[in-house]
């Protein structure tokens, strides 16, 4: 069953076959940051990319399709990972340097303890209480 | 007179001198015999002297062909499991994208990058198998390929950025060379010190330029280097020395192969060397403007949506291929990249390939793949 290897000449390339090694890897892309420190950005953290935009010409490949990407209004980290078919922890370590240089703009999500003042819902209990307890 | 007559010693002389012409006469001839016998026994030796050096040729380059034949094979064997290794990494990397774990997984393909590297330099010098057919790429793309396939790769700076890309067929081929070049530098200069490439547009192509801050080379090295990297007399791999340098040989079996060009003759202005990688106009191919992927992302957002979903309700990822900048077309790129010769030659590799598989009986007296020897 085994196929034969024909050494001496490139193999027929399948032109369906799906998968494909990326030539740049990943940690090339951050230059060997430490990807472990970028806990400011969360999944559902908002970013967009900030209307000075000229600059972005001078950047890595990556960063510069991550701030077109951003730029029709606000993406989370986890979509902008999807669209640049990165890893999420290398899309942050970018996502660090873009804010650094301010070319990127991020937004956190709202906490859920904001939505409601915990002394309101703490007033209302006292009230019920003094009413029915 | 007669008392010469009693003389005895002209009766000496009378018998003598025709005795002694007869003499003289005889050595002579047998004398020029012994010369043509000489001359003879000469030509004979040096017969002998080439045959026998023709054989010690011959049994070398038999012996260097085996060696060569072994080692593709082991390499190619190397190579497939590199690539193997590479994808699972590349996937698990992505399933483990946002924890912890994803930085020692970098660490492993920076390993394993390295790992595969070594092995196609071997490769090369027995003119095995070079690596998957890339897709045409930029410059700055191929030399950040290089420069993640040494150790030390966080001290090469990558200066500046062209628009031109390099064929499909070349990408890896030049990669390599970029590679092996990175490699020397940091291996020859201080640990802390820098590396830097810069990519420069000159009339001729473009030029791929690394300067080290290491100690340099001596004239001595410097013929060596320029030999082996010319790839006139290309080095077998039983001439690379103990320990082996490959660099310098794999480079100019390669510059020679794809029609390129390397020097290290000049000094870098940090006192080491510096390497210029000359790519001519016919590896070049133009780069699609940085401005279009805005309008390219919409095409990729709408085949995201005809490959469907997954069963979640999630759309289906599609894997990129090497450059991301334009999604589309991926294949039909590298189709395009091929000329009609190379189609027939991978078409002609498929057949022969199929063929040899449906006559091999069950004897056969090569060994179909290293390691799983038919008997």
């Amino acid at each position: 069953m085994t196929t034969p290897s024909d050494d001496d000449l490139e193999p027929p390339v399948d032109p369906l076959e799906p998968e494909y090694v990326e030539l740049v890897r990943p940690y090339v892309i951050t230059n060997g940051r430490d990807v472990s420190d970028t806990s400011r950005f969360e999944l559902i953290t908002l970013v967009t990319a900030a209307d000075d935009t000229q600059r972005k010409a001078h950047l890595d490949p990556e960063k510069r399709e991550l701030v077109t990407l951003c730029e029709g209004g606000y993406l989370s980290v986890a979509e902008i990972a999807g669209h640049l078919k990165l890893p999420v922890g290398i899309v942050k370590v970018l996502l660090v340097d873009l804010v650094e240089n301010g070319l990127i703009l991020t937004r956190r999500p709202i906490p859920p303890a904001q939505l409601a003042d915990i002394q309101v819902l703490q007033e209302v209990l006292d009230g019920l209480q003094a009413r029915f307890g | 007179m007669t008392d010469y007559l009693q003389d005895p010693a002209l009766w000496g002389l009378v018998v003598g001198t025709p005795l002694a012409a007869a003499t003289i006469y005889r050595a002579r001839k047998s004398n020029v015999k012994l010369r043509k016998e000489r001359a003879e026994l000469e030509t004979r030796h040096h017969e002998l002297e080439s045959n026998f050096s023709e054989a010690v040729d011959d049994a070398r380059l038999r012996a260097e062909e085996a060696t060569k034949t072994a080692l593709k094979s082991a390499m190619r064997t190397l190579q497939g499991l590199a690539n193997e290794q590479q994808l699972a990494i590349s996937k698990i990397q992505d399933k483990y994208g946002d924890q912890g774990i994803l930085q020692d997984l970098l660490g492993i393909d920076h390993m394993n990058s390295q790992f595969g590297r070594r092995a196609q330099s071997v490769a090369v010098l027995c003119d095995g198998w070079l690596g998957r057919a890339r897709s045409v790429a930029s410059v700055y793309d191929v030399a950040r390929s290089a420069k993640g396939r040494i150790r030390h790769y966080t001290r090469v700076e990558i200066r500046s950025q062209t628009n031109f890309a390099i064929i499909s067929q070349a990408v890896e081929p030049v990669a390599l060379v970029l590679a092996e070049l990175l490699d020397n530098a940091t291996s020859y200069s201080s640990p802390e010190a820098a590396i830097e490439i810069n990519i420069r547009t000159v009339p001729k192509g473009v030029c791929v330029i690394i300067d080290d801050a290491g100690v340099g080379m001596n004239e001595e090295e410097k013929t060596r280097a320029q030999r082996l990297l010319s790839g006139e007399n290309p080095v077998g791999v039983t001439e690379l020395g103990n320990p082996p340098q490959f660099g310098f040989a794999v480079i100019g079996v390669l510059a020679a192969r794809y029609g390129f060009s390397v020097s290290v003759d000049s000094s870098s202005p940090y006192g080491g060397v510096r390497a210029v990688v000359l790519l001519p106009q016919e590896l070049l191919t133009s780069m699609p403007e940085p401005q279009e992927p805005t309008e390219s992302e919409y095409l990729a957002d709408e085949e995201v949506e005809a490959t469907g979903t997954t069963a979640g309700g999630l759309p289906k990822r599609r894997r990129r291929g090497a450059i991301a900048i334009v999604p589309t077309g991926d294949s039909a790129n590298s189709a395009a990249g091929r000329s009609s010769e190379e189609t027939a030659s991978i078409m002609g590799a498929f057949q022969r390939g199929t063929q040899s598989g449906r006559t091999q009986s069950g004897r056969s007296t090569e060994p179909s793949r290293e390691g799983h020897d038919v008997q």
